[in-house]
């Protein structure tokens, strides 16, 4: 991993106003807007109280949605031929994706971070600082695979066109995977077949250890959410990878 | 290490890509050794397999068959000791970094910051150190791109079209800091389209087309080959068109003659000659004299070699 490389990326990234308007501002006004509308949001759930429910929710939503667009944009570079340029230097393939996917899981994290510092300031309550820390753990360091997904959408487009398609695919994969509204019967019953039902799972499982949101509904297992998530890390891993192939293959 | 081992041997080398169409031989068997020290040109029309060979020369792309080797080793080996560098046909940069920045990043991946100050000083880009890529022209962009290529301090440099949508002037400035350079010893290999970019700057020649190397020598004879030039003028009404034809070709050095109506042309080294039998004895009009483009040159070798 090459610091200095790290290091201007992320200064890269931090210039594009647009896109962090989109990945780190918008999950915490959408973390607002959800969380006062369920009443006041300090009705209890499992460990901690509604808010909490809705700020872990949100930071899942927040950090996915920066690494798919931070990976995602790898695949504008490599229309631009800076792989290329790279390629004429000592940094391997794995060395740029390494890069790249590090400068996304910082976006995610202070993307999530954005979210639960509104949450702290409005709020949000869990019974320990475990739940909070445990919590945000999860959602920037599970983001990881929606890199490997920006990564492998971006590089199967390859127009300029991909980076919306690949975002475009996180809000539908939100709605559908129990992210911004609690789900129920046959809806709910689909949302455990996508690939955000898991991830999310796990960030609310501090909170919640698998309940649903709505008291005495259907109780997920530990396994089930971990079995989500690998599954799709590793259908992600398959497509990133072969898109990759694929690009080469046409030079 | 080998110091008789030459910066360059491409063997047999041949690349075939398989599109909707079936398969396309981009290069058809390339041989090709460069010593250490030598200036080549690599010319050849578009679509003559330029681009594809100086990608398996940098080990971006592996050849169907054969083997390249530089300095004695794999490409990929050479790219990552920093043996060989180059710069790339257009494109290659990130336009939302400033100059600076791109010439830091790439210089962190080689392990030369020691190196980032005297080599933007060299290629002339100080002066736009904070200016954004995309504001850059695209002369200075290339300017940009040279640097990066000189940051490994390589002993081959390999430049593909490097002028490719540059104005006169800013081609002219290219080639005056290349020149500079290329006293300190390294081996160069350039990619062009222009002619004159080989005639002003290479010692050696490589003229490829169809993917195969045409001819492969010292720029001069080059010229020679190419140095066919064109006569037609229109014969007067009335003029017994055979007698002219006669006496044009009893020319020396004149290598074809062809007849459209009244319009007669020349084809050979001395267009003086030709002229002045025209324009004297046989009162032809309308005269035109035209050198040989590249495109007619390829024609010629290819015709030759059928």
């Amino acid at each position: 991993m090459n610091l200095t490389y790290v290091r201007i990326e992320l200064f890269r990234q931090c210039r594009d106003v647009g896109n962090l308007m989109f990945t780190i501002v918008m999950p915490a006004v959408m973390y607002l807007l959800f969380g006062n509308m369920f009443g006041g949001g300090g009705e209890s759930a499992g460990n901690g109280n509604v808010k909490f429910y809705i700020m872990a929710s949100m930071a899942a939503y927040g950090a996915a949605v920066a690494t798919t667009a931070i990976a995602g944009s790898a695949a504008t570079e490599s229309i631009l031929g800076w792989g290329r340029q790279i390629a004429l230097t000592p940094m391997k393939p794995s060395g740029f994706i390494g890069a790249k996917v590090c400068v996304a899981l910082i976006v995610g994290a202070v993307s999530a971070a954005a979210v639960f510092t509104m949450g702290a300031a409005t709020g949000a309550v869990a019974d320990s600082w475990r739940i909070w820390l445990g919590s945000y753990l999860i959602a920037v360091f599970g983001a990881a695979i929606f890199a490997l997904y920006g990564m492998g959408v971006g590089m199967s487009f390859k127009s300029e066109s991909a980076l919306g398609v690949a975002s475009g695919g996180m809000v539908f994969f939100a709605f559908f995977g129990n992210v911004f509204l609690p789900l129920s019967g046959t809806m709910l019953d689909i949302a455990r077949f996508t690939p955000m039902y898991g991830y999310t799972g796990l960030v609310r499982w501090p909170l919640l250890e698998g309940q649903g949101a709505a008291s005495g509904g259907p109780v997920d297992s530990i396994w089930l959410l971990v079995a989500n998530l690998v599954i799709w890390a590793l259908l992600f891993a398959t497509l990133a990878l072969w898109a990759l192939r694929r690009s080469r293959a046409r030079r | 290490m080998n110091i008789q081992s030459p910066a360059l041997t491409l063997d047999a080398v041949r690349k075939t890509f398989h599109t909707a169409n079936g398969p396309l031989e981009a290069v058809a068997g390339i041989n090709l050794s460069v010593g250490t020290g030598e200036i080549v040109a690599f010319l050849g029309p578009n679509g003559a397999g330029k681009t594809t060979t100086i990608d398996m020369m940098l080990g971006l792309t592996a050849p169907s068959s054969g083997t390249v080797r530089v300095f004695g080793k794999s490409p990929r080996t050479a790219v990552a000791d920093g043996d060989i560098s180059a710069v790339l046909q257009t494109g290659g940069l990130l336009r939302d970094l400033t100059v600076q920045e791109t010439v830091t990043a790439i210089a962190a991946l080689h392990d030369a910051k020691d190196r980032i100050d005297s080599v933007m000083e060299r290629t002339d880009i100080t002066a736009l150190a904070k200016r954004k890529v995309s504001k850059c022209s695209g002369g200075e962009q290339q300017r940009l791109k040279f640097a990066l290529a000189l940051l490994p301090d390589p002993r081959l440099l390999i430049l593909d079209e490097p002028t490719a949508g540059m104005d006169v002037s800013a081609r002219h400035a290219f080639w005056e800091t290349m020149r500079q350079d290329a006293l300190e010893g390294r081996t160069v290999l350039f990619a062009t389209h222009y002619l004159e970019e080989a005639q002003d700057f290479a010692e050696r020649t490589v003229l490829i087309g169809a993917g195969r190397v045409l001819a492969d020598g010292p720029t001069t004879k080059l010229r020679d080959l190419t140095g066919a030039r064109v006569v037609s003028a229109t014969l007067p009404t009335g003029a017994i068109t055979a007698l002219a034809v006669a006496a044009l070709e009893a020319l020396e050095q004149v290598s074809s003659v062809r007849l459209a109506g009244q319009r007669i042309t020349v084809t050979g080294p001395n267009s003086d000659a030709a002229a002045r039998l025209l324009l004297g004895e046989l009162a032809a009009s309308d005269l035109e004299i035209t050198a040989p483009t590249l495109d007619a040159a390829f024609m010629e070798l290819t015709g030759a070699k059928a």
